[in-house]
């Protein structure tokens, strides 16, 4: 009956994909070719209503064939897209965006530019909000690369002026070019998103046509707007403008606190606890030692150096002054149950030492004060050090044998 | 060509395989065609309930059994007049239940009176377990075996766990496994990296109270953590890392709840996480105890009605994450009330597709601090905490069953992370690799690839006896239960070993060597790719003929171990506990005097076949030939029909001709069905009264035939 006849044929059309699949998760392209020949005959009866139809299977599997198969060329790749520009009409724009990173993924700049071109000029029926979104997108591309382009001039440009004259026509082209990507990178980084790159670009073009105020405002949306999602870089990027502008200390220290309440692990909180631990006000540097001390509590910070050595100055300094032994103390509240196995085991000491001495010296001064002179980690450390005849690890031992009442207010 | 090579023997005792889904759904020729086209499944819940009264008639009549033994008489002669007071004679029963059996499919199963009287009347006293309640638990089992049988999320994180060797570089490594019968021994395994692995030394063995789900396995300051979980119980062990150290339990906990996830901590020793399917999430410390974070048996962003709940650990020790079909949550455990933040959502920020589920979340810290996987039965995804909610890499995997296992090998910097993805009923295994998240953009390095499945070296196995083959088959589709895997360095050569542990408790490993990609690749610019090079069994012999030779041989030690681990006769623990005076009568048990005529007649025909070299044209005897096919019906006389039809239509009266022919020949079949009823009034005198039902029978069935029209009701063998 004509059921079974289409059971048959859906029952023989998934048979064949998972074909191709097999073919293709064993690089056997030629064979996966091979079989999309045939399953190119499953566009004859698309009923199907499942999330990716034949049509798109077709594209997405014959794309990614011709990426790897042994024969095939540039220009086979390009005809194969454009058959499948025409197969569905609402996948145009992604298949045109498709191409387009194909295309610069193998140099040929001016092609892309020429079909983002072509879809930006495309246009069927009425406009989705999907399609919208998409046209968006190759609007953006295209300005990316027209970015591309300025910078190219620009640096032409610059060189130049090094020689000591200017060419206005080439100085023309390239403030056309600030024209058409600005307008198209405006529009993109409106939508809700993650547009980093877009937004560097951006901010670079405005930089250096000396707009910092739009600069400022488009940053300062881009990392306080609601409704995007909260993207620690777009913190980053404002700060990194904030200290080309040369702002005042305060508005970097309050971009960088938004970034340490996002991210506490973040690589620039060391800037940021040098910062703190500079300042004069008591505030500042009690959010220094909290900030350093955050930090190290991710595993991704647990060898580095960096980060000891300013918690060490941080602690040493409070110590010598005998002053503020409380902030220390609050902090290790926190952390006494699960610091000494995550960061001063007998077994870290060893390894340490044997890696990296200045980092186990900063991690020995550390645990020396916090968990006294007894604690595994800067016996085994300071007796390895004095073994060695190091004068540094000497001091090291004297400073935390004086100190050592210290660590009974600490943890008492 | 390649195949994954056994690494351990085969266990003694036969492995008992899981239930199919011929084991438990109903089965018929009937039911299917009843049910064409519908695609429902239908468990069959009668016989199951049977086999349970078969196997187990201690459990299900025993006391009632022992006291109305007395009661029952099972044997073929007629009772006596005292005895017939208070005896049964069970042998009609019997009978009764064999011809009810003979006559299943039967669209209308008229029992036996007798039968029906007898259920009536012990329905609520003779069972041990009142008979509802042990149908609703049986229902409720057969349920949870189907859906079991769907999707068993129960191995989600597999039970292998491979711990590397310690810092002194040599080439033993530990492989932590289940095994036995039921998978409740739990083993340590030496190995020595090889050509092809192989076992040194006798396991350390620890006998658990119940199967074991998971083993999961982290590294801490040196010493292996190794967590095992079985449905109510976790334990945790420590391996120290020096050679040849014993194995130590550290500790067991009781769950209410079957537990559905045991984390090992990375961060910290002796610490894992364990979450239940009441939706509780514990962080379980050593040397504390048990720590609850939260406890909600909902879900977190959208009704989901999966009790599978899942935890990990993240970058930072004291922050876990939840997670649960919907999505991922991370918990401070310092206060775990206030501290959290939605990881992962199913929904529009990853661009999920409709009916996407969370099926196996992975801290994957050993390559990124800050990196997380989460697969689910479409796609991968990986994740950044730092920038939570929008994945930062996602592929569409496009594997057959959902991908229950991962395993993540970091590369060096500069070089991709490997991650493998394994899926349990189908065997699939996957290879990924992706570089990136920190300098530059996420991204997935060279092809996915496709490893070979353990049931696949099946077609490089000698050939076996049909019924062997078939044990064999079993053995090695059985679902995986585990996945391990890697990386070694033997000076330049880099290759990468898998291994993938069966619900038959057998691990197979394969081999995949590095190859540096060629440098003209251009869509590619990956610095390398590993291509499958496998065991060197199937590799080219010239290349490492040695290795040819000790796999195969490997094969022939794996096979010889399973057939004498299945030769074993089944053993009956259970005695029989009915006296029983005589169970077959001696006509039963009497065999066929000799060949019956008509066997003598086949057996000459076959031989005389034999001897001219020709061959037999009719199996059945002449008598029994059927008779040969009636002519169709014709209407007396006249043209055929098309002909008259075409005539008549031609002259502008079809539809007279038409009116015609309908009543000439309803009345026609009308005459002839009345002949036949006259027919067999007459007969049915004779006869006796059984055979009234068969002839009513076919009355009925003729007038169905009438009822229709069309060119089909010709059918032979009318009058």
């Amino acid at each position: 009956s004509s059921h079974e006849h289409k059971l048959n044929f859906k029952k023989s059309k998934e048979l064949c994909l998972s074909y191709i699949q097999d073919a293709m998760l064993q690089k056997q392209w030629k064979r996966a070719a091979e079989f999309l020949t045939c399953y190119v005959e499953s566009l004859e009866k698309d009923y199907s209503r499942e999330h990716v139809g034949p049509s798109e299977m077709i594209w997405r599997i014959g794309t990614e064939i011709l990426c790897h198969h042994s024969h095939s060329s540039m220009k086979e790749f390009s005809c194969f897209m454009e058959q499948m520009k025409t197969l569905g009409v609402k996948r145009y724009l992604k298949v045109c965006l498709e191409h387009v990173f194909h295309l610069l993924c193998n140099g040929q700049i001016d092609e892309a530019y020429q079909n983002l071109s072509l879809a930006e000029s495309w246009r069927f029926g009425e406009q989705t909000a999907l399609q919208d979104k998409e046209m968006k997108l190759i609007q953006a591309y295209r300005g990316l690369l027209d970015y591309y382009s300025w910078s190219k001039q620009k640096n032409i440009l610059l060189e130049h002026s090094e020689d000591g004259f200017t060419d206005l026509a080439v100085e023309q082209e390239m403030h056309g070019y600030f024209r058409k990507a600005a307008v198209n990178l405006k529009e993109i980084i409106k939508i809700p998103g993650v547009w980093d790159l877009f937004v560097k670009c951006y901010v670079d073009l405005l930089e250096f046509y000396g707009d910092h105020n739009e600069a400022r405002q488009v940053l300062n949306e881009y990392a306080y707007n609601s409704k995007f999602p909260a993207n620690p870089n777009a913190h980053v990027y404002l700060y990194q403008f904030l200290k080309r502008q040369g702002e005042s200390k305060k508005s970097l220290i309050s971009a960088l606190k938004i970034l340490h309440d996002i991210v506490p692990s973040h690589e620039l909180m060391i800037d940021f606890n040098t910062m703190l631990q500079k300042s004069k006000k008591r505030k500042k540097r009690r959010l220094g030692l909290e900030v350093i001390f955050a930090a190290l509590d991710y595993a991704g910070w647990k060898e580095n150096a960096k980060a000891w050595s300013c918690l060490a100055r941080q602690v040493k300094q409070i110590v010598i002054s005998e002053k503020h032994l409380d902030w220390i103390k609050q902090e290790w509240n926190s952390r006494k149950d699960w610091w000494p196995a995550f960061h001063f085991s007998r077994y870290l000491a060893k390894r340490n030492w044997q890696e990296n001495k200045s980092l186990s010296y900063e991690k020995a001064l550390v645990a020396g004060i916090l968990l006294g002179k007894d604690c595994k980690y800067f016996k085994h450390v300071s007796h390895q050090g004095c073994k060695a005849q190091l004068k540094r690890f000497r001091m090291l031992r004297k400073f935390v044998k004086r100190h050592n009442p210290v660590y009974l207010r600490i943890s008492g | 060509e390649a195949a994954a090579v056994p690494v351990l023997l085969p266990s003694a005792g036969c492995w008992i395989p899981s239930p199919a889904p011929q084991d438990i759904l109903y089965r018929s020729g009937l039911y299917r065609k009843l049910r064409a086209g519908k695609s429902r499944a239908t468990l069959d819940f009668a016989r199951q309930l049977g086999h349970f009264f078969v196997d187990h008639p201690e459990d299900a009549f025993g006391s009632l059994g022992r006291l109305l033994h007395k009661n029952f008489y099972l044997g073929n002669s007629k009772l006596k007049r005292p005895a017939r007071n208070s005896t049964i004679r069970m042998t009609a029963l019997v009978e009764d239940i064999d011809r009810v059996e003979a006559r299943r499919g039967c669209p209308r199963q008229h029992l036996a009176s007798r039968l029906r009287w007898f259920s009536h009347l012990c329905r609520d006293w003779l069972f041990e377990v009142p008979l509802g309640l042990l149908a609703d638990c049986l229902h409720e089992e057969l349920m949870l075996q189907w859906s079991n049988l769907l999707f068993d999320d129960s191995l989600t994180g597999g039970a292998l766990a491979w711990l590397p060797p310690g810092d002194g570089g040599t080439h033993v490594g530990r492989l932590v496994h289940p095994g036995g019968q039921a998978m409740n021994h739990l083993y340590f395994q030496d190995v020595v990296l090889e050509e092809l692995p192989r076992t040194r030394g006798s396991p350390a063995q620890f006998e658990l109270s119940g199967r074991i789900r998971q083993v999961a396995a982290a590294r801490v300051d040196g010493e292996d953590f190794v967590g095992v979980r079985s449905d109510y119980h976790c334990g945790v062990w420590r391996v120290p890392g020096r050679m040849g150290a014993a194995p130590t339990p550290l500790q067991v906990i009781c769950t209410d709840m079957r537990a559905s996830c045991l984390t090992v901590s990375p961060h910290l020793p002796g610490e894992l996480s364990i979450c239940t399917q009441s939706g509780t999430v514990y962080l379980w410390n050593v040397e504390t105890g048990l720590q609850q974070l939260r406890h909600d048996p909902q879900t977190m962003y959208f009704r989901d009605h999966s009790p599978w709940r899942w935890s990990d650990f993240t970058a930072h020790p004291r922050v876990l994450s939840c997670a649960d079909r919907t999505g991922l949550q991370c918990l401070d455990s310092r206060a775990p009330k206030k501290c959290h933040f939605d990881l992962f959502k199913v929904g529009e920020e990853a661009g999920c597709q409709q009916g996407e589920r969370v099926v196996l979340p992975m801290y994957l810290g050993r390559a990124h601090p800050s990196q997380y996987l989460v697969t689910t039965q479409f796609s991968v995804y990986v994740l950044d905490e730092r920038l939570p909610l929008v994945p930062i890499l996602k592929w569409a995997h496009m594997m057959k069953a959902p991908p229950l296992f991962a395993h993540l090998m970091p590369g060096d910097p500069g070089r991709s992370h490997k991650v493998l993805l394994g899926a349990s009923r189908t065997q699939e295994l996957l290879l990924l690799q992706y570089q990136g998240g920190s300098q530059s953009a996420c991204q997935l390095v060279g092809t996915p690839q496709k490893l070979h499945s353990i049931s696949g070296c099946l077609q490089h196995l000698p050939t076996q006896l049909p019924h062997r083959h078939h044990l064999l088959q079993q053995r090695l589709t059985a679902a995986a239960a585990g996945l391990a895997a890697t990386l070694q360095q033997d000076g330049p050569r880099e290759s990468m070993l898998v291994f993938q542990l069966s619900e038959a408790g057998d691990v197979f490993c394969q081999r995949l060597t590095h190859e540096a990609a060629q440098p003209p690749a251009p869509s590619s610019r990956d610095e390398a790719t590993t291509a499958p090079g496998s065991s060197p069994l199937f590799e080219a012999p010239a290349s490492s003929p040695q290795g040819l030779g000790t796999a195969a041989l490997r094969y022939r030690r794996w096979l010889r171990a399973l057939s004498r681990a299945c030769r074993e006769p089944p053993q009956h623990s259970w005695p029989p506990s009915l006296s029983q005076r005589r169970l077959f009568t001696r006509k039963e048990l009497e065999g066929p005097a000799g060949p019956s005529a008509l066997q003598k007649q086949m057996r000459q025909r076959l031989r005389q076949a034999m001897q001219e070299g020709g061959r037999i044209q009719h199996w059945e005897p002449l008598a029994l030939q059927p008779p040969p096919l009636p002519q169709t019906l014709e209407p007396a006389g006249g043209p055929d029909p098309l002909s008259a039809r075409l005539t008549a239509a031609w002259a502008g009266d079809w539809e007279q001709w038409w009116e015609e022919r309908t009543s000439f020949s309803v009345a026609q079949r009308q005459r002839a069905l009345r002949e036949r009823r006259r027919r067999q009034k007459r007969a049915r005198g004779r006869r006796s009264l059984s055979a009234s039902f068969t002839s009513s029978l076919t009355y009925q069935s003729e007038l169905s035939e009438l009822s229709d029209t069309g060119p089909q009701l010709l059918s032979p063998g009318r009058p």
